[in-house]
Protein backbone atom coordinates (compact mmCIF):
# COMPACT_ATOMS: atom_id res chain seq x y z
CA UNK A 1 0.00 0.00 0.00
CA UNK A 2 1.28 3.39 -0.18
CA UNK A 3 1.83 5.60 2.68
CA UNK A 4 1.83 8.61 1.28
CA UNK A 5 2.60 9.65 -2.29
CA UNK A 6 4.16 13.12 -2.64
CA UNK A 7 4.30 15.58 -5.28
CA UNK A 8 7.69 17.12 -4.81
CA UNK A 9 9.53 18.12 -7.66
CA UNK A 10 12.95 17.82 -6.45
CA UNK A 11 12.04 14.21 -5.67
CA UNK A 12 14.39 12.42 -3.23
CA UNK A 13 16.13 15.25 -1.25
CA UNK A 14 16.53 16.06 2.67
CA UNK A 15 13.53 16.74 3.33
CA UNK A 16 12.17 13.29 1.73
CA UNK A 17 15.03 11.09 2.57
CA UNK A 18 15.72 12.10 5.90
CA UNK A 19 12.72 13.51 7.69
CA UNK A 20 9.77 11.86 5.60
CA UNK A 21 11.11 8.17 5.50
CA UNK A 22 11.05 8.24 9.51
CA UNK A 23 8.16 9.97 9.87
CA UNK A 24 5.93 7.69 7.60
CA UNK A 25 7.87 4.14 8.61
CA UNK A 26 8.01 3.06 4.95
CA UNK A 27 10.71 0.47 4.29
CA UNK A 28 10.36 1.03 0.31
CA UNK A 29 10.58 4.06 -1.65
CA UNK A 30 9.14 4.41 -5.31
CA UNK A 31 10.17 7.23 -7.53
CA UNK A 32 7.45 7.33 -10.68
CA UNK A 33 9.11 9.77 -12.73
CA UNK A 34 9.48 8.74 -17.03
CA UNK A 35 12.65 11.00 -17.02
CA UNK A 36 14.37 9.26 -14.06
CA UNK A 37 13.63 6.11 -15.59
CA UNK A 38 15.46 6.67 -18.89
CA UNK A 39 18.18 8.63 -17.14
CA UNK A 40 21.16 7.07 -15.66
CA UNK A 41 22.54 9.81 -14.24
CA UNK A 42 19.27 10.72 -12.31
CA UNK A 43 19.45 7.47 -11.37
CA UNK A 44 22.69 7.45 -9.68
CA UNK A 45 21.85 10.61 -7.50
CA UNK A 46 18.36 9.29 -6.78
CA UNK A 47 20.06 6.52 -5.16
CA UNK A 48 22.65 8.24 -3.68
CA UNK A 49 19.67 10.47 -2.14
CA UNK A 50 18.22 7.21 -0.52
CA UNK A 51 18.49 6.23 2.84
CA UNK A 52 20.66 3.30 3.93
CA UNK A 53 18.24 0.66 4.58
CA UNK A 54 15.73 1.43 2.20
CA UNK A 55 14.50 0.03 -0.59
CA UNK A 56 14.19 2.18 -3.96
CA UNK A 57 12.77 1.36 -7.19
CA UNK A 58 12.39 3.88 -10.07
CA UNK A 59 10.12 3.68 -12.90
CA UNK A 60 8.37 5.66 -15.47
CA UNK A 61 4.81 6.18 -14.43
CA UNK A 62 3.34 3.46 -16.01
CA UNK A 63 5.65 1.00 -14.63
CA UNK A 64 5.13 2.40 -11.01
CA UNK A 65 1.35 1.41 -11.15
CA UNK A 66 2.03 -1.98 -12.14
CA UNK A 67 4.43 -2.09 -9.22
CA UNK A 68 1.74 -0.53 -6.80
CA UNK A 69 -0.94 -2.70 -8.09
CA UNK A 70 1.11 -6.12 -7.46
CA UNK A 71 -0.76 -8.44 -4.81
CA UNK A 72 3.29 -8.08 -3.04
CA UNK A 73 2.73 -4.34 -2.55
CA UNK A 74 -0.58 -5.02 -0.18
CA UNK A 75 1.92 -6.18 2.46
CA UNK A 76 4.57 -2.71 2.52
CA UNK A 77 4.26 0.65 3.04
CA UNK A 78 5.24 2.18 0.21
CA UNK A 79 6.77 5.96 -0.03
CA UNK A 80 5.63 7.32 -3.82
CA UNK A 81 7.14 10.09 -4.98
CA UNK A 82 6.17 12.05 -8.74
CA UNK A 83 7.40 15.67 -9.60
CA UNK A 84 4.38 16.58 -11.06
CA UNK A 85 0.61 16.80 -10.17
CA UNK A 86 -0.34 14.92 -13.48
CA UNK A 87 1.72 12.06 -12.86
CA UNK A 88 -0.19 11.87 -8.76
CA UNK A 89 -3.40 12.05 -11.12
CA UNK A 90 -2.51 9.36 -13.43
CA UNK A 91 -1.68 6.99 -10.44
CA UNK A 92 -4.45 7.72 -8.23
CA UNK A 93 -7.14 7.14 -11.03
CA UNK A 94 -5.10 3.49 -11.55
CA UNK A 95 -4.22 2.65 -7.48
CA UNK A 96 -6.89 1.99 -4.85
CA UNK A 97 -4.48 1.67 -2.09
CA UNK A 98 -3.30 4.85 -1.33
CA UNK A 99 -3.32 6.41 2.52
CA UNK A 100 -2.90 9.81 1.24
CA UNK A 101 -2.14 12.50 -1.35
CA UNK A 102 0.71 15.17 0.07
CA UNK A 103 1.27 18.01 -2.83
CA UNK A 104 4.10 19.48 -1.15
CA UNK A 105 6.58 21.22 -3.80
CA UNK A 106 5.94 21.81 -7.52
CA UNK A 107 6.96 24.68 -9.78
CA UNK A 108 8.81 26.71 -7.83
CA UNK A 109 11.79 27.08 -10.23
CA UNK A 110 9.08 27.49 -12.98
CA UNK A 111 11.00 29.50 -15.89
CA UNK A 112 6.95 30.59 -17.14
CA UNK A 113 5.91 31.93 -13.80
CA UNK A 114 3.93 34.85 -15.70
CA UNK A 115 2.00 31.92 -16.61
CA UNK A 116 1.23 30.06 -13.31
CA UNK A 117 -0.75 30.03 -10.39
CA UNK A 118 1.06 30.50 -7.12
CA UNK A 119 -1.58 28.26 -4.18
CA UNK A 120 1.24 28.30 -1.52
CA UNK A 121 4.86 29.42 -0.83
CA UNK A 122 6.07 26.23 -2.65
CA UNK A 123 3.37 25.44 -4.67
CA UNK A 124 3.56 27.37 -8.04
CA UNK A 125 1.38 25.53 -10.91
CA UNK A 126 0.54 25.89 -14.66
CA UNK A 127 -2.96 25.96 -16.04
CA UNK A 128 -2.21 21.95 -16.68
CA UNK A 129 -1.16 21.24 -13.15
CA UNK A 130 -3.75 23.43 -11.32
CA UNK A 131 -6.33 21.30 -13.50
CA UNK A 132 -4.94 18.28 -12.48
CA UNK A 133 -5.33 19.63 -9.21
CA UNK A 134 -8.80 20.00 -9.23
CA UNK A 135 -8.98 16.41 -10.77
CA UNK A 136 -7.12 15.17 -7.88
CA UNK A 137 -9.33 17.15 -4.99
CA UNK A 138 -12.46 15.13 -6.52
CA UNK A 139 -10.76 11.47 -6.30
CA UNK A 140 -11.70 9.42 -2.96
CA UNK A 141 -8.41 9.89 -1.55
CA UNK A 142 -7.37 12.93 1.22
CA UNK A 143 -5.52 15.46 -0.86
CA UNK A 144 -3.27 17.84 1.23
CA UNK A 145 -0.11 20.17 1.43
CA UNK A 146 2.91 19.31 4.32
CA UNK A 147 6.13 20.15 3.09
CA UNK A 148 7.86 18.97 6.75
CA UNK A 149 6.10 16.93 9.10
CA UNK A 150 6.40 20.09 11.51
CA UNK A 151 3.91 22.14 9.55
CA UNK A 152 -0.10 21.53 10.11
CA UNK A 153 -1.46 19.32 6.89
CA UNK A 154 -3.57 22.11 4.89
CA UNK A 155 -6.59 20.49 2.59
CA UNK A 156 -5.92 21.48 -1.10
CA UNK A 157 -9.23 21.50 -1.47
CA UNK A 158 -9.86 24.26 1.03
CA UNK A 159 -6.54 26.01 -0.74
CA UNK A 160 -8.36 25.79 -4.06
CA UNK A 161 -11.59 27.44 -3.11
CA UNK A 162 -9.79 30.78 -3.86
CA UNK A 163 -8.07 30.11 -6.85
CA UNK B 1 12.52 15.43 21.42
CA UNK B 2 16.39 16.06 22.76
CA UNK B 3 17.69 19.52 24.08
CA UNK B 4 20.46 20.62 21.48
CA UNK B 5 22.97 23.64 21.48
CA UNK B 6 25.05 24.58 18.25
CA UNK B 7 28.07 26.37 19.25
CA UNK B 8 30.09 28.09 16.32
CA UNK B 9 32.80 30.65 15.79
CA UNK B 10 30.66 33.02 12.83
CA UNK B 11 27.76 32.55 11.50
CA UNK B 12 27.84 28.61 11.36
CA UNK B 13 25.46 27.71 13.92
CA UNK B 14 22.98 29.95 12.80
CA UNK B 15 23.51 28.63 9.70
CA UNK B 16 23.10 24.95 10.42
CA UNK B 17 19.80 26.20 12.59
CA UNK B 18 18.80 28.10 8.91
CA UNK B 19 19.27 24.89 6.88
CA UNK B 20 17.27 22.47 9.36
CA UNK B 21 14.64 25.03 9.42
CA UNK B 22 14.17 24.25 5.69
CA UNK B 23 14.75 20.74 5.64
CA UNK B 24 12.38 19.78 9.14
CA UNK B 25 10.45 23.59 10.13
CA UNK B 26 12.30 22.32 13.51
CA UNK B 27 14.86 25.01 13.49
CA UNK B 28 13.53 26.56 16.54
CA UNK B 29 13.30 23.97 18.72
CA UNK B 30 17.86 24.22 18.59
CA UNK B 31 19.68 26.85 20.75
CA UNK B 32 22.52 28.42 19.15
CA UNK B 33 25.83 30.86 20.04
CA UNK B 34 27.39 31.91 16.95
CA UNK B 35 30.61 33.40 19.06
CA UNK B 36 32.80 36.60 17.75
CA UNK B 37 30.39 38.02 15.67
CA UNK B 38 30.45 40.73 18.50
CA UNK B 39 32.19 41.56 21.39
CA UNK B 40 29.89 39.68 23.88
CA UNK B 41 31.71 36.99 26.27
CA UNK B 42 29.33 33.88 24.84
CA UNK B 43 29.67 31.57 28.18
CA UNK B 44 27.36 32.69 29.74
CA UNK B 45 24.78 31.11 27.33
CA UNK B 46 26.55 27.72 27.52
CA UNK B 47 25.91 27.99 31.10
CA UNK B 48 22.59 28.98 30.45
CA UNK B 49 21.77 26.00 28.26
CA UNK B 50 23.58 23.47 30.66
CA UNK B 51 21.22 24.66 33.77
CA UNK B 52 18.24 24.43 31.07
CA UNK B 53 18.10 21.58 29.63
CA UNK B 54 16.51 18.70 29.64
CA UNK B 55 19.13 15.62 30.21
CA UNK B 56 19.99 13.80 27.99
CA UNK B 57 20.93 17.36 25.94
CA UNK B 58 24.28 17.48 23.31
CA UNK B 59 26.12 20.22 22.60
CA UNK B 60 27.97 20.48 19.16
CA UNK B 61 31.03 22.15 18.45
CA UNK B 62 32.57 23.03 15.78
CA UNK B 63 36.23 22.64 15.80
CA UNK B 64 38.10 20.34 17.80
CA UNK B 65 40.40 22.23 19.73
CA UNK B 66 38.94 25.61 18.96
CA UNK B 67 38.35 28.18 21.91
CA UNK B 68 34.84 27.64 21.66
CA UNK B 69 34.76 24.10 21.59
CA UNK B 70 37.12 24.59 24.68
CA UNK B 71 34.57 26.55 26.30
CA UNK B 72 31.96 24.47 26.18
CA UNK B 73 34.05 21.38 27.28
CA UNK B 74 34.91 23.59 30.35
CA UNK B 75 31.42 24.04 31.22
CA UNK B 76 29.79 21.29 30.28
CA UNK B 77 32.24 18.26 30.59
CA UNK B 78 31.54 17.19 34.11
CA UNK B 79 27.88 17.56 33.37
CA UNK B 80 25.76 14.58 34.02
CA UNK B 81 24.04 13.16 30.53
CA UNK B 82 25.13 16.13 28.55
CA UNK B 83 27.18 15.06 25.43
CA UNK B 84 29.62 17.44 23.67
CA UNK B 85 30.26 16.47 20.08
CA UNK B 86 32.40 18.40 18.14
CA UNK B 87 33.69 18.69 13.86
CA UNK B 88 29.98 19.09 13.64
CA UNK B 89 28.24 18.56 10.10
CA UNK B 90 24.69 19.37 9.28
CA UNK B 91 23.78 15.77 8.82
CA UNK B 92 24.60 14.39 12.36
CA UNK B 93 22.43 17.25 13.87
CA UNK B 94 19.82 16.32 11.50
CA UNK B 95 20.50 12.26 12.73
CA UNK B 96 20.21 13.20 16.52
CA UNK B 97 17.66 15.87 16.16
CA UNK B 98 15.46 13.10 14.36
CA UNK B 99 16.13 10.14 16.13
CA UNK B 100 13.32 8.31 18.23
CA UNK B 101 15.57 6.21 20.41
CA UNK B 102 16.80 6.48 23.47
CA UNK B 103 19.90 8.82 23.57
CA UNK B 104 23.07 6.54 25.03
CA UNK B 105 26.63 7.03 24.24
CA UNK B 106 26.92 4.28 22.34
CA UNK B 107 24.23 5.12 20.06
CA UNK B 108 25.17 8.48 19.74
CA UNK B 109 28.14 6.96 18.35
CA UNK B 110 26.53 5.21 15.80
CA UNK B 111 24.64 8.39 14.91
CA UNK B 112 28.03 10.22 14.31
CA UNK B 113 29.73 7.21 12.38
CA UNK B 114 26.55 7.51 10.01
CA UNK B 115 27.00 10.99 9.54
CA UNK B 116 30.32 11.06 8.33
CA UNK B 117 31.74 13.67 5.24
CA UNK B 118 32.37 11.64 2.48
CA UNK B 119 34.22 11.64 -1.30
CA UNK B 120 30.63 11.39 -4.09
CA UNK B 121 31.58 8.75 -5.96
CA UNK B 122 28.46 7.36 -8.31
CA UNK B 123 28.64 4.02 -8.95
CA UNK B 124 27.24 2.85 -12.67
CA UNK B 125 23.32 2.05 -11.47
CA UNK B 126 22.53 -2.10 -11.70
CA UNK B 127 19.60 -2.96 -13.18
CA UNK B 128 17.20 -2.65 -9.94
CA UNK B 129 14.86 -5.76 -9.41
CA UNK B 130 11.33 -5.79 -8.14
CA UNK B 131 11.84 -8.99 -6.58
CA UNK B 132 14.33 -7.16 -4.79
CA UNK B 133 12.12 -4.53 -3.48
CA UNK B 134 9.35 -6.56 -2.36
CA UNK B 135 11.63 -8.89 -0.48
Amino acid sequence: MIAQLRVDDRLIHGQVALVWTKELDTPGIVVANDNAAENEMVQMTLKMATPTGKKLLIRSVDDAIKVFNNPKAGNMRIFALTNCVADALKIAKNVKDIDGINVANVGRFTKDADNATQISSTLMLSDDELAALKELVELDVPVFHQVVPSNAKTSIASMLKNI
Amino acid sequence: MKDILIASHGHMASGIQSSIEILTGMGDSIKVIDAYVDQTDYVPKINEFIKEAKRPAVIFTDLLGGSVNQKVTLAAAKEKDIFIVTQTNLAVIMSVLLDGEELTKEHLQELIAQSQVQLVELESSSEDDQDDFFD
